[in-house]
């Protein structure tokens, strides 16, 4: 089946059986690798993108849901080749090793960001506990949130 | 030359053009066996060879783990890229400079103590210079590095700031995992997975799963059964379709493998006239290594060989395996590392690797083979569990007289066999059951079998658990003969690098004033690790109910000369975060090899909500020691410190990993 989608600002299509998720239509069919499978459950995180500026698990998503809405992946997260400030905040703070869960900690962290410009760290806290992090970056990954507030 | 004929860690003689090369434009390729999967390795290789060659870090291009390209390297663990690999790289930049130096002086006509060395130039005295480039333009460098040629230490001390080499492309979305790479007409696999442990293939039935829409190939090769097609979720789709029946295969049958590492005269005798004598029990159950990226490979098997692109901490044995089952020699198996998921021991195992190229050999395009998480927990490789029994006499003074270590553990490598070369198992199944203490009289045993579950490496092997028993005893004794548990322990050592340690963390942690509240406490462990000296200081919170918090943390760390210490820090630090999560939360359960924790729900691990609000990490080491490891010493003294915290928090002293509620409550 075809369907129209909205990716980091561009009008895609993918002609996919229904029921597939959002996150097999974007790693498989758009090309756009940053989120990644981790559980296929939406318990680890590591799938999340923006749906309309919130953060969601793409692997519990279905991409008949996803037409009309705004998708945003981390590869989107840049504007005008200025990186986002999240983006450069877990650079400063090297708030990563593997990598392989950042890109759905940047997911979340610039969601919270444009909901609550300046979040306490129970806040931050909160918006990254979805992303497990088996590396063990989360304080700097807290850092990062904090410095990207300023 | 057959590598695997090769010692643990014996290295031949490298020529300097294995290791450097100097291109055309002035960057300066190194080369490593070794592979990056989240340890900063890259980056620290790179401020090595730009710190010997004299050339701006971004100048220096990393190539680790090409098969066909590097020095090979036996695998990528027991936290010696930096203290073996390091030094060769460090060796090979150093005999670089000097050959550089050398042509440079024939070009000036000058004495090479007249010229120096500075942004990939060298540099007469009367400011004239000539580039790397140019120095290697007609003739590349070539000759046989010499030893000793390594470099005084750099004056001063090292910059300390966040670096990662790979940041840019992590935050972007750009860098590729072995999940994103895509070839031309890459199809999906998945392969039937036995239920446990050498289950037999009896029969399968494939009609339903072949009509399955994509599905390209049924591949059946023995009780190999795989399946591809055009999307992942039909491959996965189909291979749950197939109608599979598994019996029991011939269970494994080893006897355990005993081994003495340690006896001194007189044990018994100094147990019967100990004023005082302890025994305890301590269990460490399995774990899972957990990584966030399930096992993922791509393979390309054509007439011209194999390419694959991997996640694998030891590329040129999955070389040898991969030529093996095909009968190719080892120079048509073209191993292309990725960037990498933590790995923690997990990439010593084909799996993923060794299904895709089968299935791409059977289909003749290039197939992806990602594991499912439930596949990651049933049948990943998973840590060894520990069970041990330790007997110690102290004499009147509270001096340890007597010790006792009977320990009991499976194989922490892969190679699950009695025919393991002589040492190994030693290393690895007994890594740190010798602690470095004064103990008076001592018998350490060891004993190996086979466990339920396929066992493998992860990160320190047995050290992580070795240290747990062995420094929750130690506090045990401290107590009985009511004792400082630090200042205990610095009664025992002779190490001043060990002592300087403890005595760090001691200072930052507050250890001499810290709050004495119900509910709270502090502990201490330490140990030595692959030359890296390590103590650490835990506090932490038990509510009534038994929930354990990790509050505080604090590491004083000695690994010699830092390369680059924001790395460093970063790795003690997620040592220590990591660690915690083994203590607090994690067990990997198995009914008779079936393994039951199949879900990040049934599987939990520490999230941000875990961790603690603040982790100390100072660096003692100097300059002039040679560079150790910190990938794994972090990881190491953590179990101890905590469980001796919980102990302090509570009387409760528990001898049974994890320290859940339940586990904590029971050991009332």
């Amino acid at each position: 089946m075809r369907f129209r989608l909205k990716v980091n600002g561009e009008a895609r299509e993918a002609d996919v059986p229904l029921g597939t998720t959002l996150l097999g239509v974007l790693r498989d069919d758009l090309g756009l690798t940053a989120a990644r499978y981790g559980c296929g459950h939406g318990a680890c995180g590591a799938c999340y993108v923006l749906m309309d500026g919130k953060a969601i698990a793409a692997c519990m998503t279905r991409v008949e849901e996803a037409p009309g809405k705004n998708i945003t992946t981390v590869e989107g997260l840049a504007k005008d080749g200025h990186l986002h400030p999240v983006q450069h905040a877990f650079i400063e703070e090297d708030a990563m090793q593997c990598g392989y869960c950042i890109s759905g900690m940047l997911i979340s962290s610039a969601a919270l960001l444009s909901e609550t410009p300046h979040p306490s760290d129970a806040q931050i806290r909160k918006a990254l506990a979805p992303h497990l992090c088996r590396c063990g970056v989360y304080l700097r990954a807290v850092r990062a949130v904090k410095r990207a507030a300023q | 030359m057959n590598p695997g004929a090769r010692r643990w860690g014996e290295r031949p003689p490298e020529r300097v053009e294995q290791r450097i090369v100097i291109e055309a434009d002035g960057t300066v390729v190194a080369r490593s066996g070794k592979v990056e999967y989240g340890q900063g390795i890259r980056t620290g290789f790179a401020k090595i060879v730009a710190e010997e060659l004299a050339v701006p870090f971004e100048r220096v291009r990393v190539e680790l783990g090409e098969t066909d390209r590097v020095p090979w390297d036996m695998g990528t663990f027991g936290s010696m890229s930096t203290s073996v690999d390091g030094k060769s790289l460090r060796a090979a930049a150093t005999y670089a400079r000097n050959l550089l130096v050398e042509r440079a002086s024939a070009h000036f006509g000058k004495a090479a103590s007249e010229l120096s060395v500075r942004n990939g130039c060298v540099f007469a005295a009367d400011g004239r210079a000539v580039s790397y480039q140019e120095l290697t333009a007609q003739a590349p460098l070539t000759g046989l590095v010499t030893e000793g040629s390594a470099s005084p230490a750099p004056a001063g001390s090292v910059e300390d700031k966040p670096l990662r080499l790979e940041a840019s492309d992590i935050v972007t979305g750009k860098a590729r995992y072995a999940a994103d790479v895509r070839l031309p007409g890459m199809l999906r696999g998945h392969v039937l997975q036995p239920p446990f442990q050498g289950a037999k293939l009896v029969r399968v039935n494939d009609e339903t799963a072949g009509q399955v829409p994509g599905v390209t190939k049924v591949v059946k090769d023995g009780d190999f059964v795989g399946i591809v097609a055009e999307r992942d979720e039909q491959a996965l789709t189909a291979v749950r379709l197939l109608d599979a029946e598994w019996a029991p295969g011939e269970a494994a049958k080893m006897q355990p493998i005993d081994l003495m590492l340690r006896k001194d005269e007189g044990v018994e005798a100094a147990f019967a006239t100990a004023a005082i004598r302890l025994d305890a029990r301590y269990h460490v159950p399995h774990i899972a290594h957990a990584s966030i990226g399930p096992n993922a490979s791509v393979a390309d098997v054509g007439d011209d060989g194999a390419d694959l692109y991997v996640a694998t901490q030891r590329p040129f044995a999955l070389r040898d395996m991969v030529a093996g089952m095909f009968q190719l020699p080892p120079d048509q198996v073209r191993i292309h590392p990725q960037v990498m998921g933590g790995m923690y021991g997990r990439g010593n195992a084909g799996d993923s690797a060794i299904e895709a190229a089968r299935l791409s050999r059977a289909v003749g395009r290039p197939v992806l083979v990602q594991w499912t998480r439930e596949e990651e927990f049933r049948l990943s490789p998973c840590r060894p569990t520990l069970d041990a029994e330790l007997r110690a006499g102290l004499d009147e003074n509270g001096v340890l007289i007597g010790w006792r270590y009977d320990v009991r553990t499976n194989f922490h490598t892969y190679d699950a066999s009695a025919t393991l070369p002589p040492g190994v198992l030693e290393m690895t199944s007994g890594r740190n059951a010798v602690p470095p203490y004064r103990l008076g009289s001592a018998e350490v045993q060891l004993h190996v079998e086979l466990a339920a579950l396929r066992t493998g490496a992860y990160r320190s092997l047995a050290a992580a658990p070795n240290v747990f028993a062995i420094e929750s005893f130690l506090d045990e004794l401290a107590f009985a003969s009511r004792q400082d548990p630090i200042a205990f322990r610095l009664r025992m050592i002779e190490d001043p690098r060990l002592r300087h340690v403890l005595d760090t963390v001691r200072d930052r942690s507050g250890w001499n004033s810290r709050p004495r509240d119900r509910g709270r406490g502090f502990g201490a462990a330490c140990a030595i690790y692959h030359g890296t000296y390590i103590a650490e200081v835990a506090e932490v919170r038990v509510s009534a109910d038994g929930l354990v918090r990790l509050e505080r943390a604090w590491a004083a760390v000695d690994p010699g000369r830092l390369v680059h210490p924001d790395g460093a820090r970063n790795q003690i630090e997620s040592g220590i975060q990591q660690a915690a999560s083994w203590t607090l939360l994690e067990e990997l359960k198995h009914r008779d090899g079936e393994v039951t924790t199949t879900t990040w729900r049934e599987y939990p691990i520490a999230t941000v909500h875990d961790a603690p609000s603040e982790i100390d990490v100072v660096f003692t080491g100097r300059l002039d020691a040679p560079s150790t490891g910190v990938g794994e010493p972090g990881s190491v003294a953590a179990a101890g410190a905590i469980a001796n915290a919980v102990f302090e928090a509570t009387g409760i002293r528990v001898r049974r990993l994890p320290l859940t509620p339940a586990n904590v409550m029971a050991a009332r």
